[in-house]
């Protein structure tokens, strides 16, 4: 057996939440529906700044349209957390299951993505006001998110049509 | 009306045998992926300018907030599009269950509300220094409510229902 589910097994399986979310009828839809809605603010907001980034919504101003990024970040805060409740519950499910891995392959394509742009663009967009075009990296850099975010709901909603054990990617076992 | 052969019809129609049971991921799951991308665009967006009337961001002026429309728009038009395919596929699931219309109701007030918003809004080119009137902040908060509600719903969708098909009824 594969050791890194067997510790995640041995580790979880006495935890309230794996309990919770095992017995309780409601925890499942009530998590699910967390993640849903994270998903809308996380998806609604960043992609919004992206879609300004690459060169639509230009009335809308970019240093004022960031002020609403942390309600994005709230929303990926809250599908983490949503989101371990569903790994925590049934952890076989979902460490082997390809549709899984690649989500969190986007996942992190979005993380070295955002803290490129943070590092390398965003100084050149800060200041900008409505009309203003972005410089092309910071441009790609909104085309990148948008792909990586969209690429996540996409293996997110895939990962129950790649269930383990019909499907089983373990590169480290 | 027998609504038993009406769902056992459309339910024998090619296009719902197709979303249903079609092993392509062309069918079921890249319908509920988009279903849930036009989610993301159309709750999103509004999440956007309810947070901006309830005074956050206040840089952005008012008066521009109707530049998020297409993408409302884009968004509602996806998921009725999906939305139909999926009632095609499973319509005695859908619509046996009283949640279904509580969803569909939610959507169409949060709709409604969206768009009371923007006939309320202050046409105000300037930086919106202007206080946004309480009403519409309350409205902006009716509407945050029901999108989240609308969100929740249709997730409880898949825990509730009573039959999966006519073949139950």
């Amino acid at each position: 057996m594969d050791p890194v589910l067997e510790f995640l097994e041995a580790w979880l399986k006495d935890t309230y939440i794996h309990h919770l979310m095992n017995e309780n009828r409601w925890a499942w839809p009530v998590s699910e529906s967390l993640h849903f809605m994270g998903l809308s603010l996380l998806f609604g907001i960043v992609g919004l700044y992206d879609l300004r980034l690459i060169g639509f919504l230009k009335r809308l101003p970019m240093a004022a349209l960031h002020r609403l990024i942390p309600w994005g970040v709230l929303g990926y805060g809250i599908n983490l957390m949503s989101g371990l409740t569903f790994l925590s519950a049934r952890p076989d499910q979902y460490i082997h299951n390809p549709s899984f891995q690649v989500k969190l392959l986007f996942m992190t394509g979005a993380g070295i993505n955002v803290t490129v742009f943070y590092l390398m663009s965003y100084g050149l967009v800060k200041e900008m006001g409505s009309g203003m075009e972005a410089p092309v990296r910071a441009r790609i850099a909104g085309a990148v998110s948008l792909a990586c975010w969209t690429g996540v709901i996409v293996c997110g909603r895939l990962i129950t049509f790649f269930r383990p054990p019909a499907f089983y990617w373990c590169f480290w076992c | 009306m027998d609504w038993k052969a009406f769902f056992t019809g459309v339910e024998a129609s090619w296009l719902s045998v197709w979303v249903r049971e079609s092993e392509s991921l062309l069918a079921f799951p890249a319908i509920i992926a988009l279903h849930a991308i036009g989610m993301g665009l159309l709750v999103g967006a509004n999440i956007a300018m309810d947070l901006r009337v309830l005074g956050f961001a206040p840089r952005i002026p008012l008066s521009v907030l109707d530049a998020l429309f297409p993408v409302m728009a884009i968004g509602f038009s996806v998921n009725a599009v999906s939305g139909v395919l999926l009632l095609l596929a499973y319509p005695t699931k859908a619509l046996t269950n009283p949640l279904f219309y509580a969803k569909l109701t939610l959507i169409a007030l949060a709709l409604v509300a969206a768009r009371s918003i923007w006939k309320r809004m202050p046409g105000n080119q300037e930086a919106a220094q202007e206080p946004v009137p309480s009403k519409l902040k309350m409205l902006a908060g009716l509407s945050l409510g029901l999108w989240a509600a609308a969100v929740a719903a249709g997730r409880f969708l898949a825990y509730t229902y009573t039959y999966l098909s006519a073949y139950d009824l």
